[in-house]
């Protein structure tokens, strides 16, 4: 029955796999989706790459340890759980579903996201949020360098510290950091959120089971990269 | 691309065959070259000299008239040559034990006096094997896996900034001073100045590639009294680029990453032995538990020494 070895069936929706076979498994994953199966159960993944790459909608997809980069990448829908540590770029470029890692993700964590969630229980690396264009990045512990850098849309949310250079050169992204934040990038402005604002990260929170009041700062685009101003060049030249 | 795998066993270990399989894990990276610099059993009474004749035409005799003239300098051979296969047919890799009073820088002058041949390495320690191809084509001709040893650094190549050719290729050893090796993932663009002022005080540089440079401006730097970790935490600033970078000395590996945090590094200590590579999955082939990993911080120095101690900062 299994197309390529180290595919278990365990019921008709649900199936196992041994993630030492890598090989044309993000297109057999999309093929066990087309069939109707509802959830896979990756086994060892042993911290490969491009693990659930470009999946759709109507697939939960859990893995048991640590995933390299690029995991749940180009994601469409899938529901995808990661019991702990992923690699650099996971749900990059994502369009929707879900990504939720149980431990700690390195350097471009959703990166240029269209739309969907991702939601961190640990630590994000630099880079977390770049280019978002879209959805919402959740992060229960702290950012590194460069978070949320020339974010278009969608929200941050950190809960625990962010690094240098929070929002650098941001759009119309917002960036809302419950802990201490180390420096500001260019043209980041820290401003506090109204009622409504708060009320909205605290739902999206709740809605991950996040509880709790949290004191947080939001960060807007000051607007002033936005547009050239000859009369004041030298903000555009630090770039 | 590129790719750097580092390994330090609390006690002597099977380095050689954990850096093949880390350099395997990475082939993707590159495989226009792999290399080796693995540190075995200190000596101090004698010294490790490996080389390439890239020409082998009467190559015994050059290995008979490189031996006279080191016996002219004052040495003497402790082993005798042994002999790797090379990918090409035309290569001899050839490794010789001397003993010898001198400078290395003599020892050097002495080794290069009778014709064209390239170093690898000089250690007490040290030894630095490379060659074209992968990991598996590396380890088959010149037998990487029975290497035992405290640490070392393998180094997979995907050649961009210069040519795809042994002597380009990493790890890269720091003539003239023994036992300090570099294996590099980055570019640096201010290598020629700094380049230009180490040959003014004498050092000599055998190839294109910036990787070559920042093993000898450390050592230098080390030479002049600063300390490894002090050596490796000026670097962060003065080198100027994107890296990521290992450097070994005979009792420390040493980690530097630049300010922008652009080249990965991944660092697992499992029960006191670390592994240390571009990819966490290039760890896992040695250590293929669940791992609590490091990432090290942009402008993060890290030394970890074979007794143990670990320094670490964000400069």
């Amino acid at each position: 029955m299994a197309a390529i070895a180290g595919i278990t069936y365990l019921s008709d929706t649900r199936v196992e796999v041994d993630v030492d076979v890598v090989e044309r498994l993000n297109r057999e994953l999309r093929r066990l989706n087309d069939e109707g199966v509802t959830e896979v159960v990756m086994r060892n993944p042993r911290s490969r790459h491009n693990l659930a790459v470009g999946q759709g909608a109507g697939l939960k997809i859990v893995f048991d340890g640590s995933c390299g980069y690029y995991c749940g990448g180009l994601n469409n829908g899938a529901v995808i759980e990661v019991a702990r540590n992923v690699g650099w770029g996971t749900g990059e470029a994502m369009a929707s579903g879900s990504i939720s890692v149980g431990g700690s993700a390195a350097l471009g964590t959703g990166a240029g996201m269209r739309g969907g969630l991702i939601h961190v229980k640990g630590d994000c690396g630099p880079r977390t949020g770049a280019a978002m264009k879209g959805g919402t990045l959740i992060v229960e512990g702290s950012v590194g360098y460069l978070a949320g850098f020339m974010t278009h849309a969608g929200d941050l949310i950190v809960l625990g510290n962010a690094g240098e250079a929070l929002g650098d050169s941001l759009w119309e992204g917002r960036i809302y950091v419950a802990g201490e934040i180390r420096g500001l990038g260019n043209d980041a402005n820290v401003v506090e959120p109204d009622d409504d604002d708060s009320a909205r990260v605290h739902a999206l929170l709740r809605a991950q089971g996040i509880d709790g009041e949290f004191p947080f700062k939001k960060i807007v685009a000051g607007q002033k990269l936005w547009y050239f101003d000859n009369r004041n060049p030298e903000a555009w030249l630090k770039i | 691309m590129c790719g750097i795998a580092g390994i330090l066993y609390r006690e002597p270990g099977p380095i050689g065959e954990s850096l093949v399989r880390m350099c395997a894990a990475m082939r993707h990276r590159g495989s226009d070259s792999t290399g080796f610099a693995l540190y075995g059993e200190p000596d101090p009474d004698r010294l490790i000299v490996r080389l390439r004749f890239p020409d082998a035409t009467e190559w015994e005799k050059r290995v008979e008239d490189i031996m006279h003239s080191v016996f002219a300098a004052g040495g003497d051979v402790a082993v005798d040559h042994a002999v790797d296969r090379a990918q090409h047919a035309e290569d001899r890799f050839v490794r010789l034990e001397v003993r010898f009073g001198g400078t290395v820088r003599e020892l050097v002058h002495a080794i290069e006096e009778p014709g064209h041949v390239e170093i690898q390495s000089i250690g007490h320690s040290l030894e630095i094997v490379k060659d074209l191809g992968d990991a598996e084509d590396v380890d088959a001709r010149h037998g990487i896996s029975a290497f035992r040893g405290t640490h070392g650094l393998g180094h997979v190549r995907l050649a961009t900034e210069s040519i795809t050719a042994v002597a380009y290729g990493h790890p890269f050893w720091a003539e003239p001073f023994p036992d300090i090796a570099i294996a590099h993932n980055g570019q640096l663009t201010n290598y020629y100045k700094f380049r230009r002022l180490l040959e003014q005080q004498g050092y000599r540089f055998h190839t294109g590639n910036d990787s070559e440079l920042i093993a000898v401006y450390l050592a230098d730097k080390m030479e002049h009294g600063q300390t490894f970790y002090e050596a490796l935490k000026d670097s962060v600033y003065e080198l100027d680029g994107c890296f990521a970078y290992l450097l070994c000395t005979r009792d420390a590996i040493g980690s530097a990453k630049d300010r922008f945090a652009v080249k990965h590094l991944v660092v697992a200590n499992v029960d006191g032995d670390l592994g240390m590579a571009t990819e966490e999955q290039a760890i896992r082939a040695v250590f293929p538990q669940e791992l609590d990993t490091i990432h090290p911080d942009p402008r993060s120095v890290f030394v970890w020494e074979t007794n143990g101690q670990v320094l670490q900062e964000i400069v």
